[in-house]
């Protein structure tokens, strides 16, 4: 906890929304009213030495509800160190300090302890990830490596999306509305006791959205459906010292494609936890779980091959195991060990496939960090994970992180990582056949059989304070090398084989520097406004002697500046006012060597709320406000999607 | 989706009263110290001079954030204005009527108990057993609602007299170090 702490410094500002009134409120119950109220902690949960001596900002439950977020996109962001670009009405880029491609692989993201992306490319489906958002607790966002605790993938950040405790969600929660874009949307959840300390809560939400816009104004016919519902159960059997969890979620939708045809996805997961609390500094946890995806995706022909469906079918089973203890009065440690069994299933199309088409693999994993306090307020974190995966063997991550807490309210840190990102199937199995007769090419793009992980070494540093009651800053400088990128190898020119098929090969390098800053500021009179600001420069090249088809561009898609500024002022006694306001600057992307932009853009998001009652609130969102459309992603095209602006009523209530 | 709101209507029926948003803990926190401020008697010499303020020092990583300046602003303890003020160590704690000892001192607690003993501080903590270790007052959360534990003989040993209005919900700790 003593290291959340200072995490919980910074959010204290956010958690203190209109703290004045409510605290003056607070003053005036008596000492057995105090005892009775129920509150909340920022966290019980056993604590990640490395968080907060790294680019932490924590996305609090009040402010997804205040941005007028409805899907975790959107609630992500909420998080000024993260590019979000989205693509079309149901597809998103997200990553942080750069590489935020079709193919966007740099980026571990989890619920509640659950690693979301496919191992098809290591990426994430956006569109397959949702909770009611009311019920998460927080989302913390990292970025900048966090291989060390949390392994392969966790290149260029971390996102931990946390849901409440089934006892903090007690009684019945509705929510309704509907727009232009978000054509209508309803969740609803209720929560109750099984026994004493057993809670439960089940939800469940389904959504409606339109069509993305074509860069013509033509309708890119890419609306889109989903239904989602779960369960969680949260049990303190004897004491609060054992606790243990039981959740599941299914999930279910369709997606038009503009390309022709409809995407299916759906899916389901059952997780596990047991921990255990032996002391204030002494803890362990124990979680298992299954995940199961489906995904079919119309692809058109090639020109060659002709249209089909790929379908992928994903089995997950987890287990992970994490330890933590004070060795001596200097030496905090945690470790732990994994082991991951998954098995994946690819119905090929004729124009994508993945050979095999089955493929088993095992993941184990291990790792072990101290945190060792060298002096009253400076810490030094060592620790390395360790990695053993069926496509390259064995993997090593290792950090050293340095914490200097030089005032009580101030921190510098500073951090050297290594992280790999390891191959997926797509860098190894991957074929788009042409049918074409030999000698000429019967493949426009495969996967390497010698493709290896790429490496990172990042070197960081940050300073984050809280001056006063009322301003937090935090900032990050950080300078990445990146080794063994992926790149595409073209087969020789000429007669027959006319450079293809091209090949997946590790021959990118380079680096990327740059900085994110935020800033935070609270009147205590119910207003609050936040700033963040992000440069990022990339520097990526072929190696020496060698070819790449994509000449150096196809891996990064990124701004090279982005700003943000959010404004929530508690309007009167019962109204919310909250304005975000963002530029993004001209996005550098590429169409094989080709080079293309997404021109820069300012948007504005506005939500008004206002609480009718204790049980019933009305609030009204607009989103992407300035233009009737813009595009965030993609090629320059008559193909391009944008993003219209959207607008929709929200009516909440509890009891 | 019709399925699942006939099950929540079939639910509403047992459903609990309703729940107001729960306040974060560190906030209820910080209005307990400005309570406790009001609810205990400090001697005379507790305070270097008649207009000195009434200092709530924290030491260590301050979890409080603006609460606590939230909660004792324009207070103010019988003409000692409430003030608070935030320490790295204990070694520059200066003098204060409360000291709240944070979980990151877990590992110097009783260094820090010892520092301030006999001098006339109300010593309040988090941490696992603080009360038996020879803080004044130690909060602990049960199921999200806050109790008080309270060590009378260290209390009594401080110099500080506590109202019933505190005791009375608190559960009285047996100070063990003799």
């Amino acid at each position: 906890m003593g290291f959340l702490r200072f995490a919980g410094v910074l959010l204290a500002p956010m958690l203190a929304y209109g703290a004045s009134d409510s605290t003056a409120d607070l003053k005036k119950l008596s000492v057995e009213q105090l005892m009775d109220l129920e509150v909340t902690s920022v966290s019980k949960r056993p604590e990640k030495l490395s968080e907060t001596a790294s680019a932490i900002q924590v996305i609090a439950r009040e402010d997804i509800r205040r941005s007028g977020a409805s899907s975790l996109p959107e609630a992500l962001r909420l998080a000024s160190n993260l590019q979000v670009a989205q693509k079309n009405s149901h597809d998103w880029g997200i990553s942080a300090r750069g590489f935020n491609t079709e193919l966007a692989n740099k980026l571990l993201v989890l619920i509640d302890g659950r690693t979301v992306y496919t191992p098809l490319y290591s990426g994430v489906f956006w569109d397959a990830q949702d909770y009611l958002l009311e019920d998460i607790d927080r989302i913390e966002v990292i970025s900048g490596p966090g291989g060390t605790l949390w392994g392969a993938n966790a290149v260029n950040g971390v996102i931990n999306i946390i849901t409440r405790n089934a006892r903090d969600t007690q009684g019945l929660y509705l929510e309704a509305g509907g727009g232009n874009e978000l054509r209508n949307f309803s969740g609803l959840r209720y929560g109750g006791a099984l026994a004493e300390n057993v809670d439960f809560r089940v939800y469940g939400k389904y959504s409606d959205r339109g069509d993305a816009v074509l860069s013509d104004g033509g309708s890119a016919a890419g609306s889109w459906r989903m239904s989602q519902g779960g369960l969680r159960i949260d049990a303190e059997p004897y004491s609060s010292r054992n606790r243990l969890t039981l959740q599941g979620d299914f999930y279910g939708g369709d997606e038009n494609l503009p390309t022709g045809g409809d995407a299916k996805l759906n899916g389901g997961n059952v997780l596990g936890r047991w921990s255990r609390r032996f002391s204030d500094d002494a803890d362990m946890s124990l979680q298992a779980y299954y995940d199961h995806t489906h995904i079919a995706l119309p692809k058109p022909s090639n020109g060659f091959a002709p249209a089909g469906i790929l379908t992928d079918d994903l089995n997950t089973y987890d287990l992970d195991f994490q330890h933590h203890f004070r060795l001596s009065g200097r030496h905090r440690l945690v470790w732990g060990l994994g082991y991951r069994f998954t098995h994946d299933s690819v119905g090929n199309a004729p124009t994508v496939q993945f050979l095999p088409a089955r493929l088993d693999h095992d993941l184990f994993s291990g790792f072990l960090e101290d945190k060792i306090l060298l002096r009253d307020t400076l810490f030094l974190t060592v620790g390395t994970k360790l990695e053993h995966n069926d496509y390259t063997g064995l993997e090593y991550e290792p950090s050293g992180r340095l914490q200097w807490n030089f005032t009580p309210r101030q921190m510098l840190w500073a951090a050297v990582s290594r992280a790999v990102r390891t191959p997926s199937r797509i860098d190894r199995d991957l074929r788009e056949p042409t049918l074409l007769p030999a000698p000429f090419p019967d493949s426009i793009l495969n996967g390497g059989p010698d493709f290896i992980s790429e490496t990172l070494v990042a070197y960081e540093l940050g300073h984050r304070a809280q001056l006063g009651a009322t301003l937090a800053t935090s900032i990050s400088l950080f300078y990445n090398e990146y080794s063994d990128v992926r790149s595409t190898t073209p087969a020789p020119a000429g007669f027959p084989s006319f450079g293809f098929p091209l090949v997946f090969q590790n021959n990118l390098e380079g680096e990327t520097y740059g900085m994110e800053l935020s800033v935070t500021y609270q009147s205590l009179a119910g207003w609050r406004l936040r700033g963040g600001y992000n440069l990022l420069e990339e520097h990526l090249r072929v190696r020496a002697g060698q070819v790449d088809f994509g000449n150096a561009l196809n891996e990064t898609a990124d701004p090279e500046q982005q700003l943000s500024l959010r404004s929530s002022i508690d309007l009167l006694k019962n109204g919310q006012l909250d304005v975000a306001l963002r530029w993004v600057d001209t996005l550098h992307n590429n169409n094989g060597p080709f080079a293309g932009t997404v021109p820069s853009y300012f948007e504005a998001d506005v939500r008004l709320g206002w609480r009718l009652s204790e049980r019933f609130e009305l609030s009204l969102v607009g989103q992407n406000l300035l233009h009737d459309r813009h595009p965030e992603y993609g090629f320059p095209s008559a193909a391009r999607e944008e993003i219209s602006r959207s607008v929709f009523g929200r009516v909440t209530c509890q009891f | 989706m019709p399925v699942l709101k006939a099950l929540a209507l079939a639910l509403l029926v047992t459903a609990p009263p309703l729940a107001l948003p729960a306040p974060a803990e560190y906030q209820v926190k910080a209005v307990f110290l400005f309570n406790f401020s009001q609810f205990v008697e400090w001697p005379q010499e507790a305070f270097p001079a008649a207009d000195a303020p009434f200092v709530i020092a924290v030491v260590g990583e301050d979890p409080f954030g603006a609460q606590l300046d939230a909660a004792v602003r324009g207070e103010n303890v019988l003409g000692h204005p409430l003030v608070v003020k935030r320490y790295r160590t204990v070694g520059e704690v200066e003098s204060c009527q409360i000291l709240y000892i944070s979980d990151s001192e877990l590992a110097r607690i009783d260094k820090i108990l010892n520092s301030v003993e006999r001098r006339s501080v109300l010593t309040v903590s988090d941490i696992d057993r603080a009360a038996e270790r020879g803080a004044v007052i130690q909060f602990t959360n049960e199921r999200n609602r806050l109790r008080l534990r309270i060590n009378v003989a260290a209390a009594k040993a401080a110099g500080l007299t506590i109202s019933s209005k505190l005791l009375r919900p608190a559960e009285i700790v047996g100070e063990r170090q003799g």
